[in-house]
């Protein structure tokens, strides 16, 4: 659930999801305000147009014998024609309909339900739904006639079909124009959004090239706002790394201010009750001493090592160092040291730990092999990157009862048998502080085959 | 053979040092790296034995420095930590072999013994020169299988001899590679031991491993 949410946790999708939003709100406003104004600017035309009908009616009524009649062509057209938009009523409170324009002949008056509620000289505007259906602007003026006892309303009715003809043409093309202009903000702000967010990019990638060991410090070219965060980063690793060494050095002090003493007592007892019990009781002491030494003073070096400050070390040079250095140090003994190691591969972690581990498994295998001893380091998988190191000899081997033994870790080391090598127990130990695996398998060359598999691999291309 | 011992344990380094003279070396000291590697560059040894933590100069810059100084005698070196970065860098150094703290002289005398040997060109133990066989490890000399009693100082005498096989070896340099320093010169102990040996080695004068080079020195014969 967390590592999902991590997972998607963008500080880009955050800032456009903000930013989309806002915009709706801001474009969906202003859509808003501008279809209300243009509807109401729209409005005010059709009820000032239709005060003017209005003006027309009364300049063409005249009533004669208590009847109304147009004495002269109305000058609108619409209002000749039958059904046209257009259409003009005169009424009064006593005597209902009085006249009508022609336009206006199959509408029934009384459905209309236009009132008779306006002072003298008021003119009203607003919308009419008729039971009948449809829908109109209406307008009505009333005036006071002569010889007449109440007061005469001129209304003019316009259907709001062009209105809203209009509205909707105005709407569509509004809504495309916001729309498009949302589109091209959003684009903006997104090319804006990666831009400035670009340093932060760089810092996340810097960092995983420090991880995997490609890159020693991170670049100081950061924007002013992120470079504090960046010193301090490059002062931190530095720091670590030289608290780091501070520690192998003074684990190198140690070992060398407990052992010098070791070697005097050894060298003491050498010459003096050596072949005694007394003698060989200290001796075991000693050895004993030492190998508590070696062994926890390594397990404290290479103990947590596997950091996120991994250096990349290349496993052919690697190797081909340890195979130079047991070469000499073989040359009386014919032993034959065959590598063949993937040169495009490199461990991430400390040198020391990978020339610990190759040293103790080729040295043991040059001991205990009788001549022969092959180390191949290859591929196992791509993605993740996994090494298979396998170091063959043709001695006698171990047994499968003893194998676990001897990979045991942590193994105290007074459980020891005397002579037993600590070789072994160290690379357990240093192995599993990267996340290594050891295992001791049956050699084709007919010794001891032991094979340590790797995660923690960069591929070079 | 002269040997450096560059160690700053003075304890640890008058014991190597007693117990290599007691074995027949020739022996001088440093305590400190800068003291050893000019000693190291100064003087023409058979073999040193280095000590990685040394105050100063460590023991790594001093081989690296003797090896560039044209030194070519075998190196050992001794290291506490005993990890493989400082067997590796000491080695490429220019090391020969390395032997981790604590140790038994035994097996120093053993390693020495083996490079002393490897450095003559010789991969066996025993070395060879005709009917002569001087067993290296056992400090044992015989002829046509015959064992020879000889002091320890006719054997250095004969060993330094054979290591360097149809070489002239002035009298001088077999001086000061098989005496301290106090040794008199002038005297003709040398010669003494060279007749005494011929007549051990090869008293009705048949063979005679060992010649004199007027106004040079000795030369030991190899022999098929």
């Amino acid at each position: 659930m967390v590592t999902a949410r991590i997972v998607g946790y963008s500080l880009q999708n955050r800032l456009l999801v903000a930013v989309s939003v806002l915009l709706t709100v801001f474009l969906g406003l202003t859509g808003a305000v501008l279809d209300r104004a243009f509807r109401s600017s729209l409005e005010t035309g059709v009820a000032e147009q239709l005060q003017v009908q209005i003006y027309v009616l009364l300049a063409a009524v005249d009533e004669a014998d208590g009847d109304f009649y147009f004495s002269e062509n109305l000058r609108e057209p619409r209002f000749s024609q039958l059904n046209s938009d257009l259409y003009g009523f005169i009424s009064s409170a006593d005597d209902g309909e009085l006249l009508r324009t022609a336009s206006a002949l199959d509408i029934r008056y009384e459905t209309l339900g236009l009132g008779y509620n306006l002072a003298i000289g008021e003119t009203s505007f607003g919308h009419l739904l008729p039971d009948e259906g449809g829908e109109f602007f209406v307008s009505s003026y009333t005036v006071t006639w002569e010889n007449r006892p109440s007061p005469i309303m001129f209304s003019v009715l316009e259907a709001t079909d062009t209105f809203g003809a209009e509205v909707a043409n105005f709407r569509s093309s509004l809504w495309s124009w916001l729309g498009g202009l949302a589109a091209l903000l959003l684009v903006l702000q997104v090319s804006l959004l990666r831009w400035g967010l670009a340093p932060l990019r760089r810092l996340a990638r810097d960092l995983k090239q420090i991880e995997a060991g490609q890159s020693e410090t991170l670049d100081t070219s950061y924007p002013r706002e992120l470079s504090a965060v960046t010193q301090n980063l490059n002062l931190l690793i530095q720091s670590e790394r030289k608290q780091q060494s501070r520690y192998r050095t003074t684990l190198a002090d140690l070992a060398h201010s407990l052992k010098t003493p070791l070697a005097v007592i050894q060298g003491e007892l050498g010459s003096g009750v050596a072949g005694s019990d007394q003698g060989k009781l200290m001796q075991e002491q000693i050895d004993r001493m030492n190998q508590i030494i070696t062994y926890q003073l390594q397990r404290a070096v290479s103990a947590g090592n596997a950091s996120t400050l991994a250096r990349q070390v290349n496993v052919a040079e690697a190797t081909a160092k340890v195979g130079r250095t047991l070469g000499k140090v073989y040359v009386d003994k014919p032993v034959t040291i065959d590598l063949d190691v993937d040169s495009a591969l490199s461990f991430l972690g400390d040198e020391r730990d990978l020339l610990e581990i190759l040293g103790n498994l080729l040295d043991n295998a040059c001991k205990y092999g009788r001549g022969k001893v092959l180390l191949t380091a290859a591929l196992e998988s791509v993605t993740p990157p996994r090494m298979r190191l396998r170091i063959d000899d043709n001695g006698p081997g171990i047994s499968v009862a003893d194998r676990d033994r001897v990979l045991q870790r942590g193994v105290r080391l007074d459980t020891l048998a005397q002579g037993q090598g600590i070789g072994l127990a160290v690379v357990v130990d240093i192995a599993a502080s990267y996340g290594a695996r050891v295992s001791v398998e049956d050699s084709l060359l007919g010794g001891a085959s032991v094979v340590v598999v790797f995660d923690n691999i960069r591929v070079a291309h | 053979m002269r040997l450096l011992v560059v160690e700053d344990e003075s304890l640890l380094r008058q014991q190597l040092k007693m117990g290599l003279e007691r074995a027949g070396y020739v022996v001088d000291d440093a305590a400190d790296g800068r003291t050893g590697l000019f000693q190291a560059t100064e003087h023409d040894y058979d073999a040193a034995i280095i000590d990685l933590g040394l105050p100063q100069l460590d023991g790594i810059s001093v081989i690296r420095k003797l090896r560039e100084a044209g030194k070519r005698y075998p190196v050992l070196i001794l290291t506490a930590r005993g990890d493989w970065q400082d067997k590796v860098a000491g080695l490429d150094a220019g090391a020969d072999d390395y032997v981790v703290k604590p140790f038994q002289l035994e097996e120093i005398q053993a390693r020495l013994n083996a490079l002393l040997r490897r450095a003559a060109g010789f991969a066996s133990p025993v070395i060879t020169c005709g009917p002569v066989h001087l067993d290296t490890l056992a400090k044992r000399v015989s002829v046509n299988g015959a064992g020879v009693e000889l002091t320890a100082y006719e054997y250095k005498t004969l060993e330094y001899l054979m290591l360097h096989p149809d070489q002239v070896i002035s009298k001088a340099e077999l001086t000061e590679h098989l005496y301290a320093q106090d040794f008199d010169r002038d005297s003709n102990v040398l010669e003494v031991f060279v007749r005494r040996l011929r007549q051990k080695l090869d008293p009705d004068q048949t063979l005679q491993p060992i010649e004199t080079v007027r106004g040079q020195g000795y030369r030991m014969r190899a022999m098929d």
